[in-house]
């Protein structure tokens, strides 16, 4: 600690450094240790939703029905409770059980209640006034449109199509949604975690050396003084650990300072508790002790050669070399991912996502580890070709020292990697996400669809809202899309007379009032006998309207668009996007903070020999060009490197060809360009270093 | 300049215009002025070495004859043409062309051979690598440096490191070579070994010679000292 004080304004920066890089660093972590504690969170939240079902021989607190309603644009989750014994123990946010007749809302929701007409919103409920607003313990985020209506026995919800099944609640004491897409999102935080761990480490263990490297040739001359290896291990080591352990700090504190910020982006449907996105006290410990010991690892890595050898180190007798066995480490790298991906296809579902990203870490480790070896070949193959001093400077620079070179290159090539496997992974995204066409679906048995189309005719006309029915279709079946679902010659528009085509037929099938059909035809409740009675708005902004108005036709049920009856799926496709996005951008920024550190540090640590040169008439700008042509060259190769071993990662769930789609091109092309933006900003920024150290005669080091 | 061109040292002769003038040199850093009217005037062949205590201004002196500094006051002549109000750019590739410098350490690149140190002036001034490194190499052995062509710096003692400093120094063939404290990292006869080498090999070259030193044994090897005290220099010695 006393070199760092007394080191001056320069020790001071390079401590900047390091604390800045791991402040960064540790902030990512804590941004990606807090979206798993926020899923947590969320699914400890809503478990309720998902009840534990009554055993045959117990009496059921109520019968639950859980299902995705839209409103003004947005889904609405609507729990119906059916049946509730008022003596029991309510769900989570509500301070009672729900009685029959009663509707509780989240805070959300009664502010919607309140600002929409009836007719869009209230008349779907048994009362216009809530008995009461959900508590934050029930919700998912402070948004969530959620609302508890309580029904008597019998209740037509009970029967009416839709996706979800009826739970006889045992109890509502359950921290885990047992959704599948609970589960795929869990799954998928793991990846992501996976895919930002490495970078983050790589941007620790390159900070944490910073300190290490600038002062090496002081502790190898303390050591050639006498001292031990202890003291000078302590030394060095002391000083980075407590840089790292304030900078860890900051950056929990910054990451609990982001959250609310954090707690906007959408996932599932919607933001987050800014709390939840905090990682716990304990697991706050834990990142900056694991912190604290990552950073003294990576300083005691570049001290060994210190210790082994002072007189090596402090004249620079041996070449930094990165020894061809690494390449072992590319085979061994293929051969987990290969086993991993094995594994995850038969294994559990439950733990599909956890053995693929060690799958992807592995692939990530190859890359770290052959990243020094490619910088090396580079480097003695433009050695021998350069004909210019940039060149020959550039090219010496990486074989002297292929790991150092290698180190600001890391983030970028890791980010390409990331590009690599999620290039791929959009274009299939892309495909998935359908359009709403705005039909709302009004699903009846076939016996009654008739009499159900000429009713939704008649109520449209009574309000003045002009719409077009049919025909009918069945459910499910073919020509049953929405698109093809709504005859723009045969609807008749309600404002001038009610008429609905209802010449198609209804699916034969037993009927099954327990096991209805939906929207999409996707559910198991016997779509054989439900149709779809198409209705669409000819003005869109009637569609919460026209549902509104139409519920009751079919007692129970929603009325959905095609793509709102598949919401969840929606979101999950459009949450994959976002979520590509979000891991690229985090991706992105490591790489920026660890290039842009690692390149102000190689000024630092050469800046000797780099004011001497120009002091001798080194114009800046060859100095410059010099740095550039030790970048750029080798970001491109591994580049390519890290690409190929990221469309290998994506492999099992796209064909790589993928990546030549207009989306995959445009997001490689994006990195391409981020990547040498990336590489150009952090030159330029750290310009004014190599200035401000080659300036002036000055003696100091 | 290459080795075979070199010959005899030529005595300094006072009819000769001089290479490098200095008159009434003045730099102030903030209110501190550390060269008050400073005069140096060093002939081809001539060796000077500027002595004086610490902070008595000798490597601000330096500095402004080299043009690394710009002078608040007086003049600086270069073969009789004033440099001391050139841009920073001028004044680089000035360096860069018709100078040479030998620190006290640290100078060399790491990761360059030595004789692709040596040969990084030529290269800079925009001789082929071939050629650079070929004419580079010439210089070794004069300077008793065969065989160590291809070792990197830290594989080179302390005086080879400081012989391939002053090979680079002197590759180009330039007017004048600035050494600042060229023996300071060395033992005393490593030290004087290599000023006697210096001051040979700029002699034959022709180049003017300005050794910034502490040492009152390595400016005897000069041809001249000055002591410079409190910013002025007081005396000019024939050795």
């Amino acid at each position: 600690m006393r070199l760092l004080r007394l080191g001056g304004r320069r020790a001071w920066s390079a401590a900047g450094l390091v604390g800045a890089g791991v402040a960064v660093a540790t902030t990512l972590l804590a941004v990606a240790l807090g979206a798993l504690h926020g899923l947590d969170a969320r699914e400890s939240r809503t478990g309720w939703r998902t009840p534990a079902a009554a055993s045959p021989e117990e009496t059921p607190m109520a019968l639950l029905r859980a299902r995705t309603d839209q409103v003004a644009g947005r889904a609405l989750e609507q729990i119906d409770l059916v049946d509730p014994r008022p003596d029991a123990a309510p769900p989570p946010g509500l301070p009672r059980m729900p009685l029959v007749g009663e509707l509780w809302v989240s805070p959300a929701l009664a502010d919607l209640l309140r600002t929409l007409p009836a007719g869009e919103l209230a008349d779907r409920y048994p009362t216009a006034t809530p008995a009461g607003v959900l508590g934050e313990a029930g919700l998912t985020r402070p948004d969530e449109l959620v609302a508890v209506v309580g029904r008597p026995a019998g209740d037509p919800v009970l029967t009416a199509p839709g996706p979800s099944d009826v739970v006889p609640v045992g109890s509502f004491d359950r921290t885990e949604a047992d959704t599948t897409v609970a589960g795929i999102y869990r799954q998928l935080t793991y990846v992501a975690v996976a895919l930002m761990v490495v970078p983050i480490a790589s941007l620790l263990g390159a900070s944490a050396r910073l300190t290490a490297a600038r002062r090496v040739e002081r502790l190898a001359t303390l050591r050639l003084l006498g001292a031990s290896t202890r003291q000078v291990t302590v030394t060095a080591v002391a000083e980075v650990t407590a840089v790292a352990t304030v900078a860890a700090v900051v950056g929990v504190a910054a990451q609990w300072l982001l959250a609310p910020a954090l707690a906007h982006i959408s996932i599932a449907g919607g933001g987050w508790f800014a709390a939840d996105l905090r990682p716990s006290p304990l697991v706050s410990v834990a990142i900056v002790a694991g912190v604290a010991v990552l950073a003294t690892g990576a300083a005691i890595g570049g001290l060994r050669q210190v210790v082994v050898s002072p007189l090596g180190v402090a004249r620079r007798q041996q070449p930094q070399h990165a020894r061809l066995i690494r390449l072992l480490g590319l085979v061994g790298g293929l051969a987990v991912f290969w086993i991993a991906i094995v594994a995850s296809q038969g294994g559990p579902a439950a733990v599909a996502g956890l053995i693929f990203g060690v799958g992807v870490l592995a692939l990530f480790g190859s890359v770290s580890l052959i990243g020094p070896l490619i910088v090396r070949v580079l480097g003695r193959s433009m050695t021998g070709r350069a004909r210019s001093v940039p060149a020959l400077l550039a090219g010496r620079r990486l074989l002297d020292d292929p790991k150092g070179a290698f180190r600001p290159l890391a983030g970028l090539t890791l980010a390409v990697f990331v590009a690599g496997f999620l290039a791929p992974l959009t274009t299939v995204i892309a495909g998935e996400v359908g359009a709403d066409d705005g039909v709302l679906v009004l699903q009846a048995p076939a016996a009654q669809a008739d009499r159900v189309a000429a009713a939704a005719s008649a109520r449209l006309a009574t309000l003045g809202v002009a719409a077009r029915i049919g025909p009918v279709t069945a459910a499910g079946g073919p020509g049953g899309t929405a698109e093809t679902g709504v005859s723009a010659e045969t609807g008749v528009s309600a404002e001038t007379g009610v008429s609905a085509e209802t010449g198609t037929t209804a699916a034969s099938g037993p009927a099954s009032p327990g096991n209805p059909g939906n929207p999409d035809g996707s559910g198991a409740r016997g779509t054989e006998d439900i149709v779809a009675v198409p209705v669409l708005p000819e003005n869109p902004a009637d569609r919460d309207r026209v549902r509104t108005a139409l519920a009751p036709l079919t007692p129970g049920s929603l009325v959905l668009t095609r793509a709102e009856a598949d919401d969840e799926e929606i979101v999950l496709v459009e949450d994959l996007r976002r979520g590509t996005l979000v891991v690229l951008v985090a991706t992105f920024l490591i790489a920026a903070t660890a290039t842009g550190t690692a390149a102000a540090a190689r000024v630092l640590d050469h800046r000797r020999p780099l004011r001497l040169l120009r002091l001798a008439g080194t114009p800046l700008a060859m100095l410059d060009r010099a740095r550039w042509a030790e970048t750029v060259l080798p970001l491109l190769v591994l580049g390519g490197v890290a690409l190929a071993l990221g469309l290998l990662c994506a492999s099992p769930f796209a064909s790589a060809v993928l990546v030549f789609s207009p989306s995959g091109l445009g997001l490689l092309g994006g990195v391409l360009v981020a990547g040498v933006a990336l590489v150009a900003a952090t030159s330029a920024a750290s310009r004014p270093l190599l200035r401000s150290v080659t300036a002036g005669p000055g003696r100091e080091d | 300049m290459t080795v075979e061109a070199m010959a005899e040292p030529p005595p300094a002769r006072a009819d000769e215009p001089p290479v490098l003038v200095g008159r009434g040199v003045t730099k102030r850093f903030g209110a501190t002025t550390v060269l008050a009217a400073a005069d140096l005037v060093v002939h081809r062949g001539e060796a000077v070495a500027v002595t004086g205590p610490s902070g008595s201004g000798k490597s601000t002196l330096l500095h402004c004859l080299a043009g690394i500094l710009a002078p608040d006051a007086g003049e600086v002549r270069l073969t009789g043409e004033r440099i001391d109000g050139w841009s920073e750019a001028r004044r680089t590739a000035l360096r860069r062309e018709r100078l040479g410098f030998v620190f006290q350490f640290g100078q060399l690149l790491p990761e360059l051979p030595a004789v692709e140190n040596v040969a990084l002036p030529l290269m800079l001034g925009g001789v082929s690598r071939r050629e650079a490194v070929g004419r580079a190499a010439q210089w070794f052995a004069p300077l008793g440096l065969t065989g160590l062509e291809q070792r990197r710096p830290g594989q080179l003692s302390g005086g080879q490191e400081q012989r391939v400093a002053i090979a680079r120094a002197l590759v180009t063939g330039p007017d004048v070579v600035f050494a600042d404290e060229p023996t300071g990292a060395l033992d005393s006869e490593t030290g004087l070994r290599t000023i006697e080498l210096l001051t040979g090999l700029a002699a034959r070259t022709r180049a003017g010679l300005v050794v910034v030193t502490h040492d009152a044994e390595v400016a005897a090897r000069c041809h001249r000292t000055v002591v410079i005290r409190d910013g002025r220099t007081i005396a000019g010695v024939r050795a």
